[in-house]
């Protein structure tokens, strides 16, 4: 046990970890030089967004120069806030954690958020700086704002270059040296952690689990502890580039387990294995189902595919514990899901997996977060449908849920996001300047400003050099009305929205301005309204199409004129039958891209 | 089944016109002697082959020049059977279309011709690239009656640069009082990769215009005796494009030249549009193929049967011809297009609705399979 160290690489987005990851495999001869792709990110989705959505984790052979033969346990772990929780039980399974910071970007808020969870996680950490071959690399200010953000030591940080391979091999000492060995007794009663699972259509869930006492071997028979539901193991091994199946796995070690765990919902992330046999072992602290921030309709475009739709979600769901779905119905869209999501990134992978890995055709309505809407006699509804809302008069209050968000911006730009944030309601709570070149402002946000465009715009408005990282914080009383769309003179459910009563008629008449862009003309006139209740506070109409090509039908080239009807048919198959009018998905997500 | 049409492409034209994206080339008239061999050798492999209609297209087939038009209806004759034509069509520009030219196509056998006017309001012509005067646009037609053509076409655009609508109205009674008996209106579109598509003008009508033009040219063509017999297509009574009516009916026909499109048992075919190639070697010139399901099959002949606003589509024939489980999904749809207004039904027969001439698209969309 001695020989092994489980570490994690910690960073902000874009900082390098995945780079990161493929020269350790490539330097310590686990995969060759000549594979491009990025190893630990296989989903396509990640490798196209650049992010690590799924943790996984790799076992290292690994020959130190002092010639001793080591265990390196790298766990890969997700690299943004909608995944914290995920990444707060990585951290767990590991005993060191290597901070990775982009020489010429900083240190930015996710490096610190994610820095803070190692802390709390008691792991050693190994601060490297990166990408120190590029022109514009500012080695020395990293290491100020380790130190002075952190309270890093400057002597302590490693230099490396990921893409050139520079100081790597150091880094690997340093891993070994640094990180403490795992402690444990291989004869005491098993303990495990879930630190991350996937799905395999023929063995069911596979937990990837960190062995902390005891040992664990085919044909024991394990418990979950939150549900104590009982399996017996049929399979232990490690992740090399594949699993690898091994005689079993003891006190510090980290792998697999194949127990034939049917359905996703029955192992967590952040549970605990205990043996069956030794039912009374404590759960490791701090386990807690993950919680939907975020709520969206999803709907089949074609309505009769709603089984079908179902289906999928049941299977994405043994895949992706985390997202939530139950039945919905929209007078507009017919039968659909109301699915909940960690955060919005992790909405938008969602979304995204389900059309591509599950070849669903859907239309997703705009986000919603959960408002608390407390009626006049008394009763308090937890609503993520602005459509659920009961009638006006019957609100007492609404409250809505908040973060609090930690922004790291140039001091040039300071002024734009602080404008920014009071646009979206936020309550400045503190600014702190860790050098004199940077300043970190701390806001109370509605999640819902959040998760429209606030991340967006605050990108735009410090030309990409602010940083984010926010967590949940509790809920606050706010002046709140529900808006309606009306579409060719009926209410389109799947369009409401709840926004602040101050500056409602500016931000629906955007909306309905938006509306009558991306709704595409029919052959008559379609009115929209923004309406609060009766009282319409937007308005505007699509003039119908009034010709569309009436070109020469040449020489008898029918199949160019059938193909060009065809690709307009596709492009049609993609929008909803709303009443008479086809609406595309864009619309759905207009309020998300006003341009106010 | 009746006998096929024959299309013949003649690429080449003295200059190109700004808004064109047909495949022609202009400075290329040294390869016009190669071109007509070429087409010939491409004849031979329809070999014996009988054709009913004749069109003879382009480009600028009057920039051939009587001569080498001769000499190609010659050649083509000792491998075609085109000596039964119930009509010959040719295109001719104004520029080219002289006495000489006229009356030796008259002598060839073309009872119809199609001039390329467009417009008869000089500023609009040469803001579109065309080469020719609206004066010689007007001569060229007088020409072409006085050498006994009895059918004159004339193309005409709606939407060009600087048109208004008191310019085309006035481009329209002129042609209606040069007695022409056949109009093709066409709406200007901006296609990929031509002059206009680069370089935009400013001055361009939008669709609003388009749509009220095309409206009032549609009703003063109709009280001048003219039937709106097709999309784009006026006729006097009896002087519809026959060899046209044939590729609306889903009929079968051969084209000759590069970008030359085929219909023949079944299949649909288009030569490269490469002319070197072609004058290189005829029979190895690459062509694109289109195979279709038969549901497929009948969706495209109906789409195109709905172009023909007075005889429209009989769906009862279709499912006797295709098959009549197969033109179910086909009849479901026209149905609910019939429900919509947007198609017109009378028993098993269907045809636009007035309201959707201007939107076809729209209504086509959901006729394709």
């Amino acid at each position: 046990m001695n020989n092994i160290r489980n570490f994690c690489i910690i960073a902000h987005i874009d900082h390098g970890k995945s780079t990161l990851a493929d020269r350790i495999l490539e330097l310590t001869g686990l995969i060759r030089k000549a594979s491009m792709e990025q190893m630990l990110d296989s989903m396509d989705l990640e490798r196209e967004r650049g992010i690590t959505i799924k943790a996984k984790s790799v076992r290292i052979p690994y020959k130190s120069a002092s010639g001793d033969e080591f265990i390196l346990n790298l766990i890969d772990t997700p690299g943004h806030v909608d995944f914290n929780y995920e990444v707060s039980r990585s951290l767990m399974a590991c005993e060191g954690a290597v901070l990775l910071v982009d020489a010429s970007q900083g240190v930015e808020a996710q490096t610190i958020a994610n820095a803070n969870l190692a802390l709390d996680a008691g792991l050693k950490i190994i601060p490297v700086i990166n990408k120190i071959d590029l022109p514009n690399a500012m080695v020395d200010d990293c290491s100020l704002q380790l130190y002075s953000m952190l309270g890093l030591h400057i002597e302590d940080i490693l230099h490396v270059s990921a893409k050139e391979g520079t100081g790597v091999l150091e880094l690997l000492e340093a891993i070994v040296d640094r990180v403490p060995p795992p402690q444990g007794n291989a004869s005491d009663p098993l303990k495990c952690l879930i630190f991350d699972s996937f799905y395999d259509a023929y063995r069911g869930v596979i937990p990837h689990l960190r062995v902390f006492t005891g040992m664990l071997k085919a044909g024991d028979k394990i418990m979950v502890k939150s549900t104590e539901k009982v399996f017996e193991v049929e399979e232990v091994g490690y992740f090399s580039l594949g699993l690898v199946q091994a005689a079993g796995l003891s006190a510090g070690d980290v792998g697999y387990t194949v127990a034939l765990i049917r359905n996703a919902g029955e192992i967590h992330v952040g549970d605990t294995v205990v043996s069956a046999e030794h039912p009374e072992v404590p759960a490791i602290p701090g386990f807690r189902m993950s919680q939907p921030m975020v709520y969206c309709g999803v709907y089949p475009i074609i309505t009769s595919d709603y089984a079908k739709l179902g289906a999928a979600l049941e299977k994405f769901k043994l895949n992706d514990s985390s997202v939530t779905f139950e039945k919905e119905t929209s007078a507009a869209l017919g039968y659909g899901y109301r699915m909940g999501f960690l955060g919005l990134l992790h909405m938008e992978i969602a979304l995204e997996r389900l059309k591509r890995e599950y070849e669903q055709d859907i239309i997703a309505t705009m986000p919603s977060v959960i408002y608390k809407v407390a009626t006049n006699n008394g009763e308090i509804q937890m609503l993520d449908n602005p459509s659920k809302f009961p009638p006006e008069g019957q609100i007492d209050h609404i409250e809505e849920p908040m973060i609090r968000a930690r922004v790291i911006v140039p001091t040039g730009f300071v002024g734009p996001c602080m404008e920014l944030a009071e646009a979206k309601r936020g309550s400045l709570v503190g600014i702190e300047h860790p050098d004199d070149k940077r300043a970190t402002l701390v806001y109370d946000l509605p999640l819902a400003e959040m998760i429209t465009d606030f991340y967006d715009r605050l990108k735009s408005v410090s030309r990409g050099y602010a940083s984010m990282d926010y967590e949940m914080n509790g809920y606050r009383a706010a002046d709140l009305v529900k808006v309606d769309i009306l579409v060719n003179n009926g209410v389109v459910d799947a369009l409401s929205y709840i926004s602040p009563k101050e500056g409602a008629s500016i931000k629906g008449r955007a909306l309905i301005y938006k509306l009558s862009k991306v709704i595409p003309r029919h052959q008559f006139k379609i009115p929209l309204q923004a309406a609060i209740g009766s009282q319409v506070i937007a308005r505007a109409d699509i003039f119908p199409m009034r010709k569309d090509v009436i070109a020469k039908c040449y020489g008898g080239d029918i199949t160019r004129k059938r193909k060009l009807l065809e690709k307009q048919k596709e492009g049609k198959k993609k929008m909803k039958m709303v009443g008479f009018v086809e609406v595309p998905q864009e619309a759905f997500l207009s309020l998300m891209k006003i341009e106010e | 089944m009746q006998m096929p049409g024959l299309y013949i492409h003649i690429p080449f034209c003295i200059s190109k016109c700004l808004y064109c994206d047909f495949y022609s080339l202009a400075g290329k008239d040294d390869l016009i002697d190669g071109y007509v061999s070429a087409v010939v050798r491409e004849s031979e492999k329809y070999d014996g082959m009988s054709f009913r209609t004749l069109y003879v297209g382009g480009g600028t087939p009057s920039l051939l020049g009587a001569r080498r038009l001769a000499r190609l209806m010659e050649s083509l004759q000792s491998h075609l059977g085109i000596d039964r034509l119930v009509e010959a069509t040719i295109e001719a520009n104004p520029e080219s279309a002289d006495e000489d030219f006229l009356k030796a196509v008259r002598n060839m056998g073309f009872k119809r011709i199609s001039i390329g006017v467009q417009s008869l309001d000089d500023d609009e012509l040469k803001k579109a690239g065309r080469v020719h005067s609206s004066a010689q646009a007007l001569k060229a037609v007088d020409v072409a009656f006085s050498c006994g053509i009895d059918n004159v076409s004339a193309d005409v655009i709606i939407g060009l640069p600087g048109q208004t609508g008191e310019s085309l109205d006035n481009t329209l009674r002129k042609l209606i009082g040069a007695g022409l008996t056949h109009i093709s209106v066409y709406c200007l579109s901006i296609e990929e990769g031509t002059a206009f598509a680069a370089c935009p003008p400013d001055d361009l009508p939008g669709d609003e215009f388009q749509a009220l033009m095309y409206e009032s040219v549609s009703g003063i063509l109709k009280r001048s005796g003219f039937i709106h017999y097709e999309i784009s297509n006026f006729a006097l009574p009896g002087k519809e494009c026959l060899h046209n009516l044939n590729y609306w009916r889903g009929g079968e026909y051969i084209g000759l030249g590069p970008s030359a499109a085929s219909h023949m048992g079944g299949r649909r075919w288009k030569n490269a549009s490469d002319l070197m190639a072609y004058i290189d070697d005829p029979a190895a010139v690459g062509f694109d193929e289109d195979i279709v399901d038969v549901e497929t099959k009948m969706a495209e002949e109906a789409m195109l049967r709905l172009r023909l606003l007075e005889e429209g589509l009989d769906a009862g024939q279709l499912a006797r011809r295709y098959g009549f489980n197969e033109s179910k999904g086909l009849e479901e749809r026209l149905n609910n297009l019939a429900g919509q207004k947007m198609l017109m039904k009378k028993g098993k027969k269907y045809k636009l609705a007035p309201g959707s001439i201007l939107t076809s698209n729209r209504v086509f969309v959901d006729v394709i399979n």
